[in-house]
């Protein structure tokens, strides 16, 4: 790239480096699969859902710095977080709510094996980890896009 | 002393050597570049130089295959990321240090 071609550069589209966007692409899969590793780890160890879901908008994030911000707000599109948070706290509501309604205490899993599930407490604890992880991935990407609208003025995530 | 033992004292004082010959030149050379160039460089070995001793310490099993894993991510994202922050540097037109003017910046 030439002097006078940078100079474009700093002030218009941004320019993706190749560098970059390969060692993003060759590392994203298990960028992800590392978060949710994390996320069912929470159960019995160390790790759980806000970890992971760090994790997991981390991924967004990279995809962000590494091919623009502009077209990755594009490819996600605005309601893709804000579905992320919806769904995430329909799901742990359900699973507290849920065990109530099964006459034991808020978010009290076992009560969950008298409907056939087995170890209704771990897999219990690891859906709500599921769901705490989904709720912190969307609120991560929102907020990196709403921080990154702000220098160009305007539009929220 | 048993061998394993000599290779991770090895390992683990060559990678405390380059971390702080990172930590030095993080301190003590005058711009952006200069300083991206002896972290990402320094710091990557030392980095590789310790969890390699942490892997020869767990001998043979799962555990070294995750560090051997996070070894190879550090070879791999720890030099792109200076990459990355030494060209967001230059496209917001931070000119390298020649010295030509005076001494420190």
């Amino acid at each position: 790239m030439s002097d006078s071609d940078r100079r474009v550069a700093r002030g218009g589209p941004y320019v993706g480096s190749p560098i970059i966007m390969a060692t993003v692409r060759v590392v994203m899969p298990f960028v992800f699969t590392f978060g949710l590793f994390v996320m069912f780890h929470g159960a019995d160890s160390s790790g759980g859902g806000f970890q992971g879901g760090v994790i997991v908008g981390t991924v967004v994030l990279m995809l962000g710095i590494a091919f623009g911000i502009e077209s990755t707000r594009d490819w996600i599109g605005p309601r893709l977080p804000v579905a992320l948070v919806g769904v995430g706290v329909l799901a742990f509501l359900f699973t507290g709510i849920g065990s109530v309604l099964l006459g034991a205490g808020f978010l009290e899993y076992a009560v969950y094996g008298d409907l056939g599930i087995p170890h209704a407490s771990k897999y219990g604890i690891e859906f709500v980890e599921l769901a705490i992880g989904v709720i912190v991935a969307g609120i991560v990407t929102g907020l990196f896009f709403a921080i990154a609208a702000g220098t160009t003025g305007g539009e929220s995530a | 002393m048993t061998p394993r033992e000599i290779a991770v004292v090895v390992l683990v004082a060559g990678g405390a050597f380059f971390a702080i010959v990172a930590a030095v030149g993080l301190v003590r050379l005058p711009d952006v570049y200069a300083r991206a160039h002896s972290t990402s460089k320094s710091e990557t070995l030392g980095a590789v130089l310790t969890l390699g001793a942490v892997a020869a310490s767990y001998g043979i099993g799962f555990n070294t295959l995750k560090v051997l894993l996070l070894l190879l991510f550090m070879f791999l994202t720890n030099p792109t990321a200076a990459h990355a922050i030494t060209r967001a540097a230059h496209e917001l037109g931070i000119e390298p240090w020649t010295g030509d003017e005076g001494d420190e910046p």
